[in-house]
This record gives C-alpha cells, sequence and structure tokens, in this order.
C-alpha cells in the first residue's frame, strides 16, 4: 500500500514540478548523447580495425625446396586448422605469370630471370563469424612453426598499429564515461537539493505527522528512476536515429560507399541506461541522505 | 518497553538547553494521566513550546527521562521517532499546513503516512472535516482559507489519525472570540473521547473557569 502511496506522490510531484523534471532530465540527456557517441566512434573503430584484418588474410611463403608432391598435405593441414575460411595454393609459375601481368609493359625487367625464383604460397581467409585479431595472431605464429614454410605475412604492422589507437579510445572512453556519470551524479545530486530546499517546509510536515524516511524519500527515488531512463532513452533514440541518417549519407557517397557504420550492441546499450538510472537514483539518494539527517 | 503505569506523559528532572546561555527548560518534572485534558500555561519564552517540542522529538532533552504511551523517548532512534508522532497529534500554532495543497490533501497526510488504502482515507478525512465544519471547503486550498479555518484544518489533521494524545501549542492564538470557542468546543469532546490533551497558551481566559488541571512554567521551571 505504502509503494502506491509513494507512486501517486510521484506523479503528483512531476506534474507539479514539470520544468524542474525536464531540465534534470536533459542533463542526463546530454551526459549520455557524449557517452554514447563516444562508445559509438570507439566501437566501431574497433569494428573497422577487424573488418580490415579479415579482409588481408595470411600469406604463407613456402621454402623453394619444398617438392612439389607435398602441396597437397600441406593444403589439407592448413584447412584443417581451425576458423579457416578458405585457402589458395599459388605456385612458383602462377605468382611469375601474375608478376609478369602486373608489370604489363615493363616486362622487360623479367627477362633471363627463372621462373621459379618466387617462392610457392598459400593465401589464408579467416572465417569471419569466428574472426578476431588474436585468431589471426594465432594462426600465423602457429603456421611459422612449421618447417616447411619460410615467412607469414597478414598485415600486422596495419593491424597493430590501430590496434593499439582503438586500445587508447577504448581506455579513453572508460575513463571519460566514469567521468561523465560522476557529473551527471553531482549535477542530479544538486538539482533534487535545490528541490529539497525549495519544499523544506513540505518535508518537513510530512516529517512531523509521522512520515517514514522510505515515505519521505521514495517518490524521489522514484522520480530519479523516471529521470535516468527518460534521459538515456532519448539520448539512445538520438544517437540511433544520428547513426541511420549518417550511413545513408555515406552509401550516397562513392568514397564511403563501403564503410558500414555499426549501432552499438545491446549490451552496450542496455548497460549506458542501467548505469545512467543507477546514477540519478544515487544522486538523489545522496541529497535525500543528507536531507533525511540519517 | 511497554511501561505499566497510569501516566502516558511523565517527564523527570527534564532540562533543555539551547545554547550556553539559554536555559530553556529547568529540571522539570511532570505527569499526566491518560484520559486528562491540562493546560500549560506560562509568560512568553518561559518554555511552554519547548516542553511540547521535547514531547514529539522535535527536540531532545538535554537531562531528564521523558516518557510518552510507553515509550522512552529520551533513547529513541531516529528510525523509531516515526512511530512516536503516530501516537501524538500535534497542532501548532503556525498551522504548518500544505498551502498549495487542498483541505482533503492535508488532512489526509496523516493517514496516507500510515498506508491506509484510499477509500479508507477518504472515508476517515470527509467523516473528521465534516466535524470540523468544513466540509464545503474540502477541496479549496488551505492558503484560500481563513486563519480559523485554517487552524480547523490543522485540528483535523492532527486528530484524523485518532491518535491518544494530542499536543496543542497556542491553537486560539490567532483566532476571535467565537472561533476559539469552537476551537475549545471541538478540544472537549476529543477529551470526552479519551483523548489526553495538553494544551499551551498563555489566554488566561480559556481556564479561568475550569476545573482542569492547569500547569504555569515560569523561565523554565515548573511553579504550579
Ligand atoms: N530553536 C531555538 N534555539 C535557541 N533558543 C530557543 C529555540 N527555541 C526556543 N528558544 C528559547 O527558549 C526559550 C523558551 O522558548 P519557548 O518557545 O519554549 O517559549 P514559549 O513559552 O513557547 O513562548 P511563547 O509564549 O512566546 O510561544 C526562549 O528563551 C527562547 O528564546
Ligand atoms: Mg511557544
Amino acid at each position: 500500500m505504502i509503494a502506491g502511496i509513494i507512486y501517486k506522490r510521484a506523479l503528483s510531484d512531476i506534474r507539479q514540478n514539470l520544468t524542474n523534471q525536464a531540465m534534470t532530465i536533459l542533463v542526463v540527456t546530454l551526459s549520455m548523447l557524449l557517452l554514447l557517441f563516444f562508445a559509438l566512434f570507439s566501437f566501431n573503430l574497433r569494428h573497422f580495425v577487424e573488418e580490415l584484418g579479415s579482409k588481408l588474410g595470411i600469406v604463407v611463403y613456402l621454402k623453394k625446396e619444398v617438392p612439389q608432391e607435398s602441396i597437397p598435405a600441406l593444403y589439407k593441414r592448413i584447412s584443417e586448422l581451425k576458423g579457416i575460411e578458405s585457402v589458395n595454393y599459388t605456385s612458383s609459375e602462377d605468382a611469375f605469370r601474375k608478376l609478369k601481368k602486373y608489370l604489363a609493359d615493363e616486362q622487360q625487367v623479367l627477362e633471363g630471370v627463372d621462373a621459379t625464383f618466387l617462392p610457392p604460397s598459400f593465401e589464408i581467409q579467416i572465417d569471419r563469424a569466428v574472426f578476431n585479431i588474436e585468431r589471426i595472431r594465432e594462426v600465423a605464429a602457429e603456421l611459422s612453426t612449421w618447417k616447411e614454410v619460410s615467412k607469414v605475412q597478414y598485415g600486422q604492422e596495419w593491424i597493430d598499429r590501430l590496434e593499439v589507437f582503438s586500445g587508447l579510445t577504448q581506455r579513453a572512453l572508460v575513463g571519460a564515461g566514469l567521468l561523465l556519470l560522476i557529473t551527471t551524479a553531482f549535477v542530479v545530486a544538486n538539482t533534487i537539493k535545490l528541490t529539497t530546499y525549495a519544499r523544506q517546509d513540505e518535508l518537513e510536515i510530512l516529517r512531523l505527522v509521522g512520515a517514514t524516511n522510505m515515505f519521505i524519500a521514495g517518490p524521489f527515488l522514484l522520480e530519479a528512476f523516471f529521470q535516468g531512463l527518460a534521459g538515456s532513452l532519448l539520448a539512445t533514440v538520438i544517437v540511433y536515429a544520428t547513426t541511420q541518417y549518417l550511413q545513408s549519407l555515406l552509401s550516397q557517397h562513392p568514397l564511403f560507399k563501403e564503410v558500414e557504420l555499426v549501432f552499438l550492441p545491446l549490451s552496450y546499450t542496455a548497460g549506458i541506461i542501467g548505469g545512467s538510472i543507477i546514477v540519478c537514483i544515487t544522486g538523489t539518494a545522496i541529497s535525500m541522505r543528507r536531507f533525511l539527517k540519517l | 518497553m511497554k511501561y505499566i503505569d497510569s501516566a502516558i506523559v511523565k517527564l523527570t528532572d527534564v532540562s533543555k538547553r539551547y545554547t550556553v546561555e539559554n536555559l530553556a527548560l529547568h529540571r522539570v518534572s511532570l505527569e499526566v494521566q491518560k484520559g486528562e485534558f491540562i493546560f500549560l500555561t506560562g509568560p512568553s519564552g518561559s518554555g511552554k513550546s519547548t516542553l511540547l517540542k521535547l514531547l514529539f522529538c522535535a527536540e531532545r532533552p538535554t537531562e531528564g527521562t521523558i516518557r510518552v504511551d510507553g515509550m522512552d523517548i529520551s533513547t529513541l532512534t531516529p528510525s523509531q521517532i516515526p512511530m512516536l508522532r503516530r501516537r501524538v497529534g500535534v497542532i501548532f500554532q503556525d498551522f504548518k499546513l500544505l498551502g498549495r495543497h487542498t483541505v482533503f490533501d492535508n488532512v489526509a497526510l496523516s493517514l496516507e503516512v500510515l498506508g491506509l488504502k484510499t477509500s479508507q482515507v477518504e472515508k476517515r478525512v470527509r467523516e473528521i472535516v465534516a466535524n470540523v465544519g468544513l466540509i464545503g471547503k474540502l477541496e479549496q486550498k488551505a492558503i484560500e482559507l481563513s486563519g480559523g479555518e485554517q487552524q480547523r484544518v490543522a485540528i483535523a489533521r492532527a486528530v484524523v489519525n485518532r491518535p491518544p494524545i494530542i499536543l496543542a501549542d497556542e491553537p486560539t492564538g490567532n483566532l476571535d472570540r467565537d472561533r476559539t470557542n469552537e476551537v475549545m468546543e471541538l478540544m472537549e469532546e476529543l477529551n470526552a473521547r479519551g483523548t489526553t490533551i495538553i494544551f499551551a497558551t498563555h489566554d488566561e481566559k480559556l481556564f479561568e473557569n475550569t476545573h482542569r488541571r492547569v500547569v504555569r512554567l515560569e523561565n523554565g521551571r515548573l511553579v504550579k
């Protein structure tokens, strides 16, 4: 029964202090917007690095002395590694032909060169579904220990660099996120403090007629829940709409046609909404605690 | 915790010091029996309000022990105070109403904090508001009422949850003779139903023809 009355009081309270409520929700929305955009940027960077990595694939160069007969067996061994999507063999001759074609008019530089001077190689594509950079590294490391293999390449420098960058932004995201959440808690706490000051008489009267702390603080906590939820939902909707809009712009542009913007996964958004609610309730609880003289 | 005693309020050597130089109450001992109606009087600044405030824990005593309705309130923890206040109805000289809220809302407050059902709250509020003669103004905002009407709303709020004890701090201080008499009648009625009443006033006329006990404070000391 007390719960019902607390709910009723919260509702009438919201109706009576609409401006205040709107201001608080606005502050929550703005902080959550910043947080979401930052998360979105970091998440897309990560996504881009993985995409790039999976497109690059792995090239395994064999030693020249590896006999032709052992190629099928090697092919089989590579295909049987975990998470491999496709394997393509390029013989020395094929490689020579490709190079010739590539050089086109400048072919004369290859005159007198042995057609087998290029090493034979395997091109490996990692299965996209199970792709991650760690897996590429593992496969590459494993392959380079094989006695038939002379060299393994997977665009590691690019990936390593991008990965360091994406790791940095991720850490910056966590830091900035914490700061933003703390700021939000402060602002919400302050708003509630102002509200409680403005309504000190009312709360005092409630106390005099025997209201428990829960009865007094309950409506404020419920309001905080609504504020946290509304603010973060609003921010999520805005960021989602912006992502869709940017994507439609990008897909019209010939240069960026291939670039895919992804929205945050459900777990991220749920986390941010949950965090926003917790922060608002915590801020309110801190203000109320001081006021209730617990 | 329950105290077997016919005294519903009992102060033993109670002192209250607000500041170093200001001693508002000095070793006051007082017993009020269940169902009694006593007047607490004395000049301005003698400590009447302070004594009442101690009884509902708006202030805590500097020394001494206080029992109210079986509870030792000198040792009450903050979380137990709401329980005491539901047993003690307080009527303030300045009413302490929610001005922007209706008469109904103001009176209902005492019942809502108890967690009563809406239908029950409604029934009891209507009953008591009719009792103080304000049923026609149930939906009017408190701030739009006259002083006498506001005082009656304050009384209705104090008694709607049927507390065994009523503390009234100058409830007639702002009222004319007719309104004062109405309030006094309400108090007599409540007392007739068994409510213990402690009535603080400096208006001698209110008790000059009464058989009620009159307790007098002077400079924070009990003189009679
Ligand atoms: N909150 C307070 N802080 C400091 N001193 C106080 C406080 N409340 C009351 N006093 C002092 O305590 C003394 C008793 O005050 P109290 O209000 O109890 O008197 P009273 O008998 O109710 O007077 P009145 O008839 O004018 O209402 C006065 O000297 C007053 O100044
Ligand atoms: Mg007084």
